[in-house]
């Protein structure tokens, strides 16, 4: 490698010489560079593992009684009695629920919205576009505090709104009629979300089979079928005793509104769901839009010429194509949407960061807290991708 | 562009390098400033007191609209200053966030720190100072709104309480509730202006926060008897001034010129009736506190290392401990009678050792 340069350096008599024939030497000189700043770089790593070292590090304080209430806990019970841990798990759990269903219905608010960005109706398309131009270009943390405070515009619950006893409006939540069983809380749910993925499934296997079986029964009313077979059996099997759970409010002995029953949406969580939602909704439009124009004309004049009607249009040949491009950009999305939801900080909505400050503030230890909320985080956010990414190859196969 | 990567490779060198110094030079500073010397001996030599406050608490410590420091804390940065300096305007204030003061303490950024501080075992063991006498003895408190008719936390079973984060007071908050087995649930806010909607609006039944906090919240609403501050205290919070460890020559200044004040007001002496009480002072434990000899007598010799009559200084430019309670909090809606911070004598815990 450096043959030539000895053979140079050999030519030269003096020490001067010889430096500066190294000096001008261009490897040996971007290699000298890259080496000091290599061995600068690990003094630096040494000096910060080192002062890391000094610090106390280790999750044992996670252990003890957290001593805090939380306001929201769902799925899993919490009390101040729990260990930190829980309460820790608490705030993942408030933060995967805010961002699961802050995903869902902002990919269907994103996609809608696309569509009507490239609608031939003039109130339509301009409505979507006054959407995306004016919550995309408004920062999110403001848009969160706003919706608080919208929210906190409802009536108090002294005067909430019970529209005949059925739901419970106030600004301390809307309490929706729901569907609880009495032994085992929202297990039902759980049950029915896992029947429709098996369903889904099927469908799909069922979908493969017919394109070479064509006079097969409908795989649509197969799949319905399997679908209420499997969620009566299980119900049966379960033994799970629902009721119809109808939100109620009482006052009690001091003159407290005690409202209970129903499924809450505290303003807070729906604060931070609604600002979500619609922010990362306008970026989703705007994907769906690229790439459905992305598309060549051709697809829609062709789908326009076998007189496919304008649904069958974009459910069997705009969306399938313009999905392929829409993935990708569409993975990113989510993952900003996840952590953003950690703003909700700012509004007392207790998601993971918001609970971790918490016990920062309690107990200390605020470096190896802040690397858990990281590694949460990155945990998150990887699984998203890989479940994006699951579904970008079977997209992009499908299309090929 | 060879050349052009060459000088980015050494900028990064080169900030590398500044990363480390900053990194290793910050850390003599740290290691070099607490073998000083004695902070009292510092202030005489500057002429002027470097105090630690708050800028945003009304009544204790809050830059008023000409832009001068005012507050109940503040005026015992200017006691210390009129003691040593014996002038109670030679005073630099530096304001401080909760987070940030003890740090600035511990790096002799301030000589001494009064900014609404708790008086905690902890604090006193870790954080590497000595608290003085408390100036205010404070408790976390409950607001409500006047017209819910909740008398006591008893009667608050199944409400929604509004609380700050990561403060003691979320703490102490569900220490009440839970062992009591009141069922409550706590709004955990980052900040005070959303906490503040939130409760104006009724999204909580209750505000709690220390009880002088939640009287300066509460003067500042539009309507202040729309809304009442509990009597039961759910903690002790006394507050005070702190100094440094091991430093007791400026310690038992900053400790005495509290006492000295409270000793005042105990035996009826002003910032008006001062000067004539130095001159013909009506009982020997009056002429000690102020520094003169009784009846034709000869002057105290005890000091703290600045002149015997400082509380003469202090009295005069500042008043004694009841003058700047009435000054700053009473205007808050805190009255003294009844409370923790009422003389001895009238059953509060303000009580000064004999100046002998």
């Amino acid at each position: 490698m450096f043959s030539n340069l000895f053979q140079q350096l050999k030519t030269q008599e003096t020490t001067k010489k010889k430096l500066e024939v190294l000096f001008y030497d261009r490897t040996f000189r971007k290699l000298l560079i890259q080496l000091v700043f290599s061995i600068l770089m690990i003094v630096f790593l040494f000096y910060l593992i080192a002062r890391a070292f000094s610090l106390e590090l280790g999750f044992s304080h996670l252990g003890s009684r957290a001593g805090f209430g939380i306001s929201h806990a769902f799925l899993i019970d919490y009390s101040s009695n729990d260990s930190r841990w829980q309460a820790y798990f608490v705030g993942i759990i408030n933060t995967i629920r805010v961002s699961f269903i802050g995903i869902l219905l902002a990919t269907t608010l994103g996609v809608l919205m696309g569509l009507a960005r490239l609608s031939k109706n003039f109130l339509i398309s301009k409505i979507s576009a006054g959407y995306v131009e004016f919550i995309r270009n408004t920062p999110l943390l403001i848009q969160i505090i706003f919706w608080q405070l919208v929210l906190l515009q409802l009536p108090q619950i002294s005067d909430a709104l019970t529209f005949g006893g059925i739901s419970v409006w106030s600004n301390r939540g809307i309490l929706l009629p729901f569907i609880n069983s009495v032994e085992n809380g929202s297990l039902w749910f759980l049950i029915l979300l896992i029947s429709l993925i098996v369903t889904l499934f099927v469908r799909s296997y069922l979908n493969k089979f017919r394109e070479e079986n064509v006079n097969f029964f409908s795989p649509n009313l197969i799949s319905l079928g399997f679908f209420l077979l499997i969620t009566i059996i299980s119900y049966f099997i379960l033994g799970i005793d629902l009721y119809s759970d109808i939100p109620s409010l009482e006052v009690n002995e001091y003159g407290t509104y005690i409202q209970s029953g129903g499924f809450l949406l505290s303003p807070e969580f729906a604060a931070i769901l609604f600002a979500l939602v619609l922010y990362t909704g306008t970026f989703i439009t705007e994907i769906v839009r690229g790439s459905i124009q992305s598309l060549p004309k051709g697809q829609t004049e062709a789908a326009q010429a076998l007189g496919l009607s304008s649904y069958q249009r974009i459910t069997l040949i705009i969306l399938p194509q313009a999905l392929r491009s829409i993935i990708p950009p569409l993975t990113n999305q989510y993952l900003n949407l996840t952590k953003n939801s950690s703003l909700s900080v700012a509004i007392a909505y207790p998601d993971v960061f918001m609970v971790s400050r918490t016990i920062m503030n309690n107990a200390g230890h605020a470096l190896p807290m802040l690397f858990l909320i990281l590694i949460t985080f990155l945990g998150l956010s990887l699984f998203i991708s890989m479940f994006m990414n699951f579904l970008n190859r079977r997209v992009t196969r499908i299309g090929a | 562009m060879f050349y052009l990567r060459n000088k980015l490779v050494a900028m990064l060198v080169l900030l590398m390098a500044i990363f480390i110094f900053a990194a290793c030079s910050s850390e003599e500073e740290s290691s070099t400033s607490s073998a000083s010397e004695s902070t009292l001996t510092t202030i005489l030599e500057r002429g002027e007191l470097v105090c630690g406050v708050n800028d945003n608490l009304t009544g204790f410590g809050v830059v008023n609209s000409s832009g001068q420091f005012e507050g109940f804390d503040i005026d015992f940065c200017k006691a210390v200053a009129a003691a040593i300096l014996g002038d109670s305007s030679k005073v630099e204030y530096v304001p401080l966030t909760a987070s940030a003061r003890f740090e600035a303490l511990a790096a002799n950024e301030i000589d001494m720190l009064i900014r609404n501080t708790t008086w905690t075992a902890s604090r006193d063991r870790d954080l590497g100072n000595d608290f003085t006498v408390p100036t205010f003895y404070d408790g976390q408190g409950m607001m409500v709104k006047a017209s819910s008719g909740y008398d006591s936390i008893e009667s608050m079973s199944g409400t929604t309480v509004c609380v700050l984060q990561g403060t003691t007071t979320e703490l102490n908050l569900d220490d009440r509730f839970s062992t009591a087995g009141i069922p409550y649930t706590p709004l955990t806010f980052e900040t005070n202006d959303p906490l503040q909607a939130a409760y104006e609006e009724g999204r909580c039944d209750g505000w709690t926060t220390d009880k002088s906090g939640l009287a300066s919240k509460r003067a500042g609403f539009a309507n202040p008897s729309d809304h009442v501050v509990l009597a039961e205290t759910l903690s002790k919070e006394p507050l005070g001034p702190l100094t440094r460890d091991n430093d007791s020559e400026f310690y038992d200044v900053v400790q005495w010129v509290v006492f000295g004040m409270m000793q005042a007001e105990e035996s009826g002496i002003n910032s008006s009736n001062v000067a004539s009480m130095a001159g013909s002072p009506t009982d020997p434990g009056m002429a000690r506190l102020l520094g003169v000899g009784f009846d034709g007598g000869e002057p105290p010799d005890f000091s703290f290392g600045i002149p015997a009559d400082f509380m003469q200084n202090v009295i005069s430019q500042v008043g004694n401990y009841g003058e700047v309670y009435d000054r700053h909090l009473v205007p808050l809606g805190l009255t003294r009678e009844g409370s923790l911070n009422a003389q001895w004598t009238e059953g509060g815990l303000i009580y000064a050792p004999p100046f002998r």
